[in-house]
């Protein structure tokens, strides 16, 4: 017995970074919740590093006194508080009538060209990510919004199953992104900053998106045939409904970039604005009590991952296991970009056959501090660096590619969540129809991450204005 | 990122103790969303009071960190119950029977003991804060109501932990497919269609009835 304790009590602190992580991974493999995995994982750590030092009682005590501290500190700060306004307003844009204004407007401003109602759906996913954060809500909205007018006029069912389904995909980068701002939280970056970061390659991926929908449309008339031109007038007449969208997001870009307020007040002038719509368009109290409880429930699920995930990575800096790590990692003989290709098609892999969400934020504590190194260190110039970011800049373009990289798997089979939702909504489409659909859309994603390793000024630029 | 699990009930008194218990975990969740909305307010009058009066909502960062261990924790319980914290499926979805239970039994077990051990810390946070007085920055509150909000929250949590731990054992001492009060496993399809339900009733979508203004 005292041979097991002597045994448990002179491992190095690597070790036992290495065997609590493993069985961290035992836990999220039996299902345990990955926020509780991630806690028991940090808390098991804590206590067994304080043990070897203190003996266990002394060392029990300190562990459970020092994760007794971290729910309370980590979550009441006052950034994280933009998270709950944002996603009241993705609940209340339900009520509030926008998805449909949306589509209106953009078939008839788009809707002439080859493939236009495909544009029109790319576009109008696009701006009702600006109100609400959430990729698979976006897909289901639309499709049962878009897809019974691209069949009307003849599309072909997989390919506009696959448009609303990749559209649905553009929530996680157009703020207000979720993820983005658990991104920020956990490895200590100005939220604002990142979610200004995530705006335009947004709109670059929709970008995209339409021109290969306007291509494949023209080369393959019978794809999507365009509808008939709007006048000027039907045009504008159109725009009043999505007037709120585009109020939300100047009052976003005006507050941050501005710099006339912060990322939480954007978010609740959004969610007011979406509220008095709601309201005018006739929500009910009954409505709104639901909106409430949902929001409360998302909140509670982001905010539990979070401090989830901080204890372990508390327990980490113990472990020194992200040093040890980064040092491995800088210390391959490979250039670092190969490296770099290889995390990120680590995690490609992974998000097949795991939430990659709460995959991206298990494997943080122990990537993001390798990426940096990888690139020269925090401190590092752009000159300096290796892929040509400075250190803070690395830190906000690591954090779009993994996003990116995580919306790549709600369209990837055997488990892309968003073709679920479309084949879910629309009985008449298979899931092999809407994952067929879906293909020259992860090209497209491919195509556009690439990009964006090549030209991390794409990400950077708006940050940059803001002074990083 | 967030789903509901369907939650089966019968006569039983585990069953009956669910839905009361849900009751409570419902207000808890509600009282949340109650303070998302005042934080909503709270922020849209700080910031209007500072472009219009030049007179920002005093204290309004001391009062926003105050408030969010409200709704950062009370409707943790709430989540649970609902099996809405996320979590990786593609295993335990692959096993059935006695085997799966097992499984959910030993990974609630789990939550169980690392809920415990957190509510005696932060219980231990609080009473510090409480003992020395600790107040916030700006105008002075006191930390310890919110500080006591998480061993609170903790505490829902385990005893609804403890309920998922009875229903889990039930279904394996009774060794049946479709136990009560627990969360149960469903395939992405399922959860689509379900999402994708909830959505469409929220919009007033039904079926392929479209026409411009459908929306409730």
């Amino acid at each position: 017995m005292s041979s097991i304790a002597n045994w448990f009590g002179t491992m190095d602190s690597i070790n036992i970074g290495l065997i609590v992580s493993g069985f961290m991974l035992f836990m999220v493999i039996i299902g345990v919740r990955v926020a509780f995995a991630a806690a028991t994982a940090g808390f098991v750590g804590l206590v067994w590093i304080f043990s070897a030092k203190l003996g266990f009682e002394k060392g029990l005590l300190v562990a459970m006194k020092m994760a007794g501290t971290i729910p309370h500190s980590k979550v009441t700060t006052i950034s994280l508080s933009l998270i709950p306004t944002f996603i009241l307003i993705g609940y209340l844009a339900y009520h509030a009538g926008l998805t449909k204004a949306l589509f209106t407007a953009a078939k008839r401003w788009v809707g002439w060209l080859p493939g236009g109602l495909g544009v029109a759906t790319v576009f109008s996913t696009a701006g009702f990510a600006a109100v609400s954060g959430a990729s698979v809500a976006t897909s289901a909205v639309f499709a049962r919004i878009a897809i019974p007018e691209m069949l009307k006029v003849g599309y072909q069912k997989s390919f506009a199953a696959g448009v609303v389904a990749a559209g649905g995909t553009l929530a996680s980068l157009i703020p207000p992104s979720a993820i983005l701002v658990i991104y920020a939280i956990i490895v200590e970056q100005d939220v604002g900053v990142l979610l200004m970061a995530g705006l335009l390659p947004g709109i670059v991926s929709a970008l995209i998106y339409a021109g290969l929908v306007i291509m494949m449309a023209t080369i393959n008339k019978d794809l999507g045939p365009p509808v008939r031109k709007y006048s000027w007038g039907e045009r504008l007449e159109s725009l009043p409904g999505t007037a709120p969208i585009f109020f939300v997001i100047g009052i976003i870009v005006i507050c941050i970039y501005g710099g006339v307020g912060t990322p939480t007040e954007a978010g609740a002038l959004g969610a007011f604005v979406i509220l008095v719509m709601a309201l005018r368009k006739g929500m009910r109290l009954g409505d709104l009590k639901e909106a409430l409880i949902e929001s409360a429930k998302l909140t509670v699920m982001i905010f539990t991952i979070i401090w989830g995930v901080l204890l372990y990575v508390r327990f980490l800096g113990f472990a020194d296991l992200p040093t040890a790590f980064s040092d491995w990692i800088t210390g391959l003989d490979q250039s670092p970009m190969i490296t770099l290709v290889c995390i990120l098609l680590a995690y490609a892999v992974l998000g097949m056959f795991m939430d990659a969400i709460g995959m991206l934020l298990l494997t943080l504590p122990i990537t993001y501090p390798a990426v940096i190194a990888l690139n020269g260190g925090v401190d590092v110039s752009a000159v300096d660096s290796a892929f040509g970011v400075s250190g803070v800049g690395c830190a906000i373009w690591f954090g779009i590619i993994a996003v990116k990289m995580c919306e790549l798997c709600l369209i990837t089979p055997p488990i892309g969540l968003n073709c679920f939702v479309v084949a879910g909504v629309r009985k008449d489409i298979s899931v092999q129809e809407v994952f067929k659909g879906v293909t020259p859309f992860f090209a497209a994603d491919v195509f556009t991450i690439a990009v964006l390793i090549a030209f991390p000024s794409i990400v950077l630029w708006l940050p940059s204005l803001l002074g990083i | 990122m967030s789903s509901s699990s369907d939650i089966l009930q019968d006569d039983s008194a585990l069953s009956r103790l669910d839905r009361l218990y849900f009751k409570l975990e419902e207000f808890f969740a509600l009282l949340g969303g109650i303070t998302i909305l005042l934080l909503v307010f709270l922020a849209v009058t700080n910031v209007i009071g500072r472009w219009v009066f030049s007179l920002p909502v005093s204290g309004y960062i001391d009062w926003v960190e105050q408030s969010m261990a409200i709704f950062a924790f009370f409707g943790i319980a709430y989540c649970q119950r609902l099996g809405g914290h996320i979590r990786m499926d593609i295993v335990v979805s692959h096993i059935k029977g006695r085997w799966l239970w097992f499984c959910e039994l030993s990974s609630t077990l789990i939550m169980l003991i690392i809920t415990l051990a957190l509510i005696y810390g932060s219980y231990l946070h609080f009473l510090r804060a409480y003992t020395n007085g600790d107040s916030s920055m700006d105008i002075s509150l006191p930390i310890w109501p919110a500080k006591l909000v998480i061993p609170i929250a903790l505490s829902v949590l385990a005893i609804r932990l403890i309920l998922q731990i009875w229903g889990y054992s039930r279904a394996i001492i009774n060794n049946c497919d479709s136990p009560v009060a627990v969360p149960l496993i469903e395939d992405a399809a399922t959860q689509a269609a379900k999402e994708a339900a909830t959505v469409a009733e929220k919009h007033g979508l039904n079926g392929e009835d479209e026409s411009e203004g459908s929306i409730k």
